[in-house]
């Protein structure tokens, strides 16, 4: 009985702790607001900005902050929309691209055998990026068309440079690619449609960056552009961490680093709940 | 309502998980069995890792084994012999599917044999449940007061070495008999994620020959052990074990035995048994079909590597 009402009461601390654990980050000011750097402390010269960004701006072209300062996996986590909303010096278009941290991926396929469709194929490629996605205030073509210099990549030519391991011919691997970007597409890691960006008065923007339930952990990167002529002419990088918070952190940093330790607890747990459960219900 | 599963690493809606545990508690109060054979293949086609879908299952499964072996330790109903002799075989068989399962996951074919031994495996007994409860039925209808014949039929089987006398059960058979069959449901347990009870308790009857009194509460006991051990594995090697999507799964179990044993107080054993071998058959169906049927996507991505 006693142990019936405890994992109860655990369950409902869980329920209660959800809606509470997923406004927390809502409270935290943002790192750097977007009255934070002052003029001539311009976040050009944030070291973590890509090489071809030119540094000899004397004010900041280019303000950008995030409605949150991280991505926070709680038990209530359904995939989340961070804002992305900024300033900048008119003239020019905005770019935002946002790239997961890179880990090797290894992409199956299928093959009917014996009319039973199973995995005969398997191809590895490193570096492909957890999650990548782009938004642009106007068409993405149009604004590389006239050429970033190679620094802005769309998804295809971003997948072009991700390094397959081992041999295989060239038409199979570029299935193998193609294969890749679907499923990661069908999972909402890449995007399929580029993001609009909205400018507003001519210098103010912003932009939702959708985020889906299945998202790995790690720093993400938020790089914003502004591109005038096709040139980039300021860039601000931002490190967004995405990560598991509070009870969903605690289960899996256990799961992870005291497998057998988890193990018996969830052994432990399904005893209690089993046998007080049933005691339970026999009565009713 | 969506809650996140932590290993799963995705959400997912709680009356869904909730509705499955009961379902799968709603069969085992019904038939004495797990409903793991059900609820992984759901658990699967929800969208749960195959990996994590069963790991979890087996968790699962602890809690709905402790729940009924309470009842038929109670009314003694567990051959706490052939419990143990079947255990045995069942724990070496666990650990050797648990590594099977890990080799298998790594290579890329786990979904594919999991696949493949649920469509066997399902296809088989849910064909000889049915003849068999046909059989009893029509003969039942024809001659009510039929002879009840031998206590259980002898196989060549019965001749193997190291005889054991099992008085509950009233057999005297070959220990490796039960050893082999607890290896075998220990393996079946560890890669798809199920008890077994709907393994072992007809070859309890068919191929042992234990009295169908005492069958349920010793499969129970066995199944309770093998999949404790499953759970530590999993954890402790793949880590794949999520406990809150168990303890979803356990409480909507929780809430569906006991609906599922006062059901089954209502109905003949024949119509029970039939009932069962049909469900059984329809999910075998649907999981062959997906094997057959052309994949709307032929690509799907392995574990994520993040290096160093």
């Amino acid at each position: 009985m006693r142990g019936w009402s405890a994992s109860a009461a655990l369950l409902m601390a869980v329920v209660l702790a959800m809606p509470l654990s997923a406004q927390g980050p809502r409270v935290e000011p943002p790192a750097g607001g977007i009255f934070g750097p002052l003029p001539g402390s311009g976040q050009s010269t944030d070291p973590s900005a890509p090489p071809s960004v030119p540094n000899q701006f004397e004010t900041p072209e280019l303000i950008v902050d995030l409605s949150r300062p991280r991505v926070s996996i709680t038990s209530a986590f359904q995939g989340e929309s961070i804002l992305l909303f900024g300033m900048f010096d008119p003239p020019g278009e905005i770019v935002v691209v946002v790239v997961g941290p890179p880990a090797r991926e290894t992409v199956l396929r299928k093959q009917r055998v014996l009319g039973l469709w199973l995995n005969t194929g398997r191809q590895e490629f490193d570096d492909v990026p957890a999650y990548y996605s782009i938004a642009a205030s106007q068409p993405l073509q149009r604004l590389l068309a006239r050429s970033a210099g190679g620094e802005i990549l769309s998804l295809e030519d971003r997948m072009q440079s991700v390094q397959s391991v081992g041999q295989r011919d060239h038409d199979d691997l570029t299935r193998f690619r193609l294969g890749l970007v679907e499923v990661k597409r069908r999972e909402g890691l890449f995007p399929a449609a580029i993001g609009q960006v909205t400018i507003q008065a001519n210098r103010l923007f912003r932009v939702e960056l959708p985020f889906p339930s299945r998202l790995p952990e790690g720093i993400y990167e938020v790089r914003t552009y502004l591109l005038r002529e096709g040139r980039i002419v300021a860039a601000v990088s931002r490190p967004l961490p995405v990560g598991k918070v509070g009870f969903s952190a605690q289960l899996a940093g256990w799961a992870d680093n005291e497998g057998p330790l988890y193990g018996l607890g969830a052994i432990f747990m399904a005893l209690l709940v089993g046998w007080a459960g049933g005691a339970v219900m026999r009565r009713i | 309502m969506e809650i996140y599963l932590p290993i799963a690493e995705q959400s997912m809606n709680v009356f869904i998980l909730l509705g499955l545990g009961g379902a799968a508690g709603l069969l085992s109060g019904m038939f004495g069995v797990g409903g793991g054979f059900l609820a992984t293949p759901l658990l699967i086609f929800v969208g749960i890792p195959p990996a994590v879908a069963v790991a979890s299952q087996a968790n699962q499964v602890v809690s709905n084994s402790i729940s009924s072996l309470q009842v038929h330790w109670r009314r003694g109903n567990v051959d706490l012999r052939m419990g143990l002799v079947l255990l045995l075989g069942g724990m070496i068989g666990s650990s050797a599917g648990v590594s099977l399962f890990t080799y298998l996951k790594a290579i890329g074919q786990i979904d594919f044999v999991i696949a493949v031994l649920y469509v066997v495996m399902l296809s088989t007994i849910g064909v000889l449940m049915l003849f068999e409860s046909a059989r009893t039925y029509i003969r039942r209808r024809r001659n009510p007061e039929a002879p009840r014949g031998k206590l259980h039929t002898h196989y060549l089987v019965h001749r193997l070495p190291l005889k054991l006398r099992f008085y509950k059960s009233k057999l005297y058979i070959s220990a490796l008999l039960p050893i082999g069959i607890g290896f075998a449901i220990g393996v079946l347990s560890a890669i798809l994620g199920v008890g077994g009870g709907f393994v072992l308790v007809p070859a309890m009857i068919y191929i042992l020959g234990m009295p169908t009194a005492v069958v349920i509460g010793t499969s129970n006991f066995q199944i309770l052990f093998v999949a404790a051990n499953v759970t530590f594995l999993q954890a402790a090697t793949n880590g794949t074990v999520d406990v809150v999507l168990a303890l979803l799964l356990i409480l909507g179990g929780v809430v569906g035995a006991p609906i599922g044993s006062r059901l089954a107080a209502k109905l003949p054993g024949v119509v029970l048994r039939g009932l069962m071998s049909v469900l059984i058959l329809l999910v075998a169906g649907e999981l062959l079909t997906e094997l057959l049927r052309t994949p709307s996507s032929l690509y799907s991505l392995g574990t994520r590597q993040v290096l160093p």
